[in-house]
């Protein structure tokens, strides 16, 4: 890959939002300068970063799926297309077929279908008690905690798309996560004593310029490259959470954070997370575990939309009328306050880092100017 | 906090503020050239057929034409992906005077034999391509060649492709019909303008942008100009050099027109465009990248690029760059269509079957249509340097073109005689939630962002 030269922050254009996040980041700088002689060897300046190298909705999966989908998986596009427009010599249009099932995609409706979908019928899942509540539609997770909130994996556990390890969208999405630098997802650990117990830090977000740094084969993501951080376009993927760290696991309060998240060819969507949340397991090499959220239902199902056609969907029985439907019925959160009707839905989503490098934008200044510093004392010289 | 710290953000923050005073005009220079401008793409001149020219469109640069002016655009095959369609190199034309009925269900997942919108007015291939025929006595010259269609008659060829005039097209130069623009994938097999070659060297090339004809090395990367050098006279040395590396001539290179050779040091010689040397920047890790421009100074180098759009639109940024939107920032943008029938006509225009956007806008519903997709409405006294975008008149039921005269009839933009759009989920400025919003991510019934600069993805060329 070539290397980016370091564009000098003079001659960046920026929108006025970029000076407040700057500010942020100058200060922990400041703060970072201040505490240089910290004790910790896997730290620097009380700082840890991660860059993110595999992502999926969380799904839990038992053999053959006999326990949360004993009815089978569910139908996709090709299938339900067969049902409502059967071979039996009628002398179908393109506009009450293909362009009416198109119409359902990106408007859909929430009566009933002529044919049955599977929600995931087991009580445990992958996830994290977001409401701190144990309710009888929570699931409990695999390690005996109740109160797993996660209806989206009731929604969407028994589509094919989204199973491990060859669903499509499963394989898919982290694949396009991984090789676009437009997914480039980092966090920075800040104000870290001590990476197994510490009761105040800091996690931010940000959006990387860089690739994932593999080993020698190509196929494993490993520790120790260099992310410098998007300040011109990616301003909308910075946040903080407070968090704590306790016998290496860290959880962060929860906040409302934009996640880049494209799946597919030239699209851009972002995942708009609510109340979002982490609980990763920290090693000097790299974090691994979990985010709970909530999502709004139109959020997440345009994403899902735009982000992977009908064509695409199809490769897994991904019905996007039905999951919309199953996603109106499974929401619980964020009721519509005319309505009642909720809008958000839980969810978890399986997350795992590989420990990189935070490179900020005035640390780049700062490594230019010593460049040009040593150039121009080697001249005198 | 330190005082370290403390000037450290000081001095951000001033350079912050000095820079963002300069944002809009900045990128606007970036974007388009001045209408004072005589900028045009110089072409490598072949012989032609009696009869047929040389046109120049704003965006597609020289592009041929036939004694009339219309632009020859040709059709060359592409796969889909259930197969193949569009015309074989050095093979006779399948745009037939057939009327298409059903769809070929080579487009996935939908299957073949459905019978297609509008069929009681549905033209046929050569109704809205006319071949481009070839007169009983003609020769073939050069890369002009003849072939023989299914009736007998002969029409010409450009490169092994059979060649079509388009129906938009009306005045000399227009280019509705299709774009040189690189297509998404899975987008229809278009018809694309056929022109000359652009006068470059083999070590350079040119690519289509949405604002223009830029210049690239043969590896696709962006060149650059720079201020700092003065006609014909490199001044980037040194440190410069470790950011910005020259285009380097051969030895046996010749200066030709706009391209000239000023040698750096002895036997090392650099390529000059309209007097500028030319250099790629290694830090580009995106092919045709728009991101040296970022540094003062430094420019990407254009053939020709296109001019402003109306003055009332403005640059937002977005999260992968910059997006053209309108007078509040909310972005702009284009429909794309076209259908899967065994011609591939184009649904994307106002004259052609409104299902398909009806069906993805609205879900059939055109009130909804107008709600989720409004059409950018051109304001009473609103003008446009560049002759891309023109003021239309639209029935917002319909879809179809309208008179001012009638009753419900909008004052809209279009975009090379298409209308524009924005989004209702678009919440704030920038936001381009509409983007890919469609069949196959937009490119096949749907809507895309107009793109001025991408910086990870590859929308804007």
């Amino acid at each position: 890959m070539r290397h980016d030269p370091l564009v000098k922050m003079s001659t960046q254009k920026f929108a006025p939002a970029a000076l407040a996040a700057a500010t942020i980041l100058a200060t922990c700088g400041a703060n970072a300068a201040a505490a240089e002689d910290s004790d910790s060897l896997e730290l620097k300046n009380r700082s840890i970063g991660y860059v993110l190298t595999m992502r999926h909705w969380a799904i839990y999966q038992t053999p053959e799926a006999k326990e949360e989908c004993p009815q089978g998986f569910n139908d996709g596009p090709r299938e339900q297309f067969k049902l409502l427009y059967p071979e039996d010599g009628t002398n179908w249009t393109l506009l009450e077929t293909q362009l009416e099932r198109e119409s359902e995609v990106w408007h859909p409706g929430t009566e009933k279908e002529p044919y049955p979908f599977y929600e995931v019928e087991g009580t445990t899942s992958i996830g994290l008690n977001l409401d701190g509540q144990v309710d009888a539609i929570d699931f409990i997770s695999p390690e005996g905690d109740e109160g797993i909130d996660n209806q989206l994996y009731r929604a969407i556990g028994c589509i094919a798309n989204f199973r491990g390890p060859d669903g499509t969208a499963y394989h898919f999405e982290n694949n396009y996560m991984q090789r676009y630098n437009y997914n480039r997802f980092v966090i920075e650990i800040t104000g870290v004593d001590d990476l197994v117990n510490d009761d105040q830090v800091t996690l931010t977000t940000y959006r990387g310029l860089d690739g994932l740094l593999t080993d020698a084969s190509g196929r494993d993501f490993i520790p120790g490259g260099t992310q410098r951080i998007d300040m011109r376009w990616g301003k909308e993927f910075i946040q903080s959470f407070k968090g704590k760290i306790v016998d290496g696991v860290l959880t962060t309060e929860a906040a409302d954070l934009n996640m880049p998240w494209s799946v597919t060819f030239k699209t851009s969507p972002v995942m708009y997370l609510k109340d979002a949340r982490f609980q990763l397991k920290l090693t000097p090499d790299g974090a691994e575990g979990l985010m709970g959220t909530y999502v709004d239902v139109h959020d997440w199902y345009y994403h899902a939309t735009v982000g992977w056609s009908t064509h695409h969907q199809s490769y897994g029985q991904e019905s996007s009328p039905s999951m919309y439907r199953a996603l109106r019925r499974l929401a619980d959160a964020y009721p519509d306050p005319e309505t009642g009707e909720n809008t958000a839905i839980s969810g978890a989503v399986d997350v795992k880092f590989s420990r990189a490098f935070v490179v900020h934008p005035d640390q780049e200044i700062a490594a230019d100017d010593a460049e040009m510093e040593a150039e121009v004392a080697s001249t005198r010289d | 906090m330190e005082l370290r710290g403390v000037s450290k953000l000081l001095k951000t923050t001033a350079i912050l503020v000095t820079s963002i005073a300069f944002v809009a005009q900045a990128n606007a220079d970036e974007y388009w050239q001045s209408a004072d401008s005589t900028a045009a793409e110089v072409y490598v001149e072949e012989p032609m057929p009696p009869g047929f020219r040389v046109e120049r469109n704003e965006l597609e640069g020289p592009v041929f034409a036939d004694a009339k002016g219309r632009t020859l655009y040709s059709w060359p095959l592409e796969r889909l992906r259930n197969g193949d369609l569009g015309d074989r190199q050095n093979d006779a034309s399948t745009c037939t005077d057939e009327v298409q009925t059903v769809n070929t269900g080579l487009m996935s997942p939908y299957p073949g034999g459905l019978e297609l919108p509008d069929l009681e007015t549905r033209p046929s291939c050569v109704d809205v391509w006319p071949p481009v025929l070839a007169a009983a006595d003609s020769e073939p010259l050069g890369k002009w060649t003849i072939t023989e269609r299914e009736d007998g008659s002969k029409q010409w060829s450009y490169d092994g492709y059979p060649l079509y005039t388009s129906i938009l097209d009306i005045n000399p130069g227009d280019v509705l019909g299709g774009s040189k623009f690189r297509e998404g994938a899975d987008s229809p097999v278009v018809r694309k303008p056929v022109g000359p070659s652009p006068l470059v060297p083999p070590e350079l090339a040119v690519t289509v942008m949405f604002t223009g004809r830029m210049l690239v090395n043969h590896e696709n990367y962006s060149a650059y100009s720079w201020d700092g050098d003065a006609p014909n006279k490199s001044n980037c040395h040194d440190s410069c050099l470790k950011t910005w590396e020259p285009v380097l001539a051969p030895e046996t290179a010749q200066a030709q027109g706009e391209w000239t050779i000023i040698e750096r040091s002895p036997g090392i010689k650099q390529w000059a465009f309209r007097e500028k040397p030319l250099y790629t920047r290694p830090g580009d890790t995106r092919l045709r990248s728009l991101a040296g421009s970022d540094s003062d100074g430094w420019h990407n180098v254009y053939t020709q690029q296109v001019l402003a759009p109306p003055k009332e639109f403005t640059i937002q940024d977005a999260r992968i760059g910059h997006v053209l939107a309108d007078s509040e920032g909310m972005a702009i943008y284009v429909y794309n269509c076209g259908d899967d029938a065994q011609d591939q006509l184009a649904c994307d225009h106002p004259d052609s079957p409104q299902a398909y956007r009806l069906a993805i806008c609205g879900g059939g519903d055109p009130d909804k249509c107008l709600k989720t997709w409004p059409y950018v409405l051109a304001p009473e006294v609103s003008s446009s340097e560049s002759s891309l975008w023109t003021v239309e008149y639209i029935d917002p039921k319909t879809g179809r073109w309208a008179s001012p005269e009638q009753s419900g009839a909008l004052r809209i933009w279009a975009y090379r005689g298409r209308p524009v759009y924005t989004f209702s989920g678009d919440q704030r400025p920038g936001e381009t939630r509409g983007d890919a919003w469609g069949e196959f991510y937009g490119a096949r019934n749907g809507f895309k962002a107009f793109w001025l600069r991408d910086d990870f993805l590859g929308n804007a060329g």
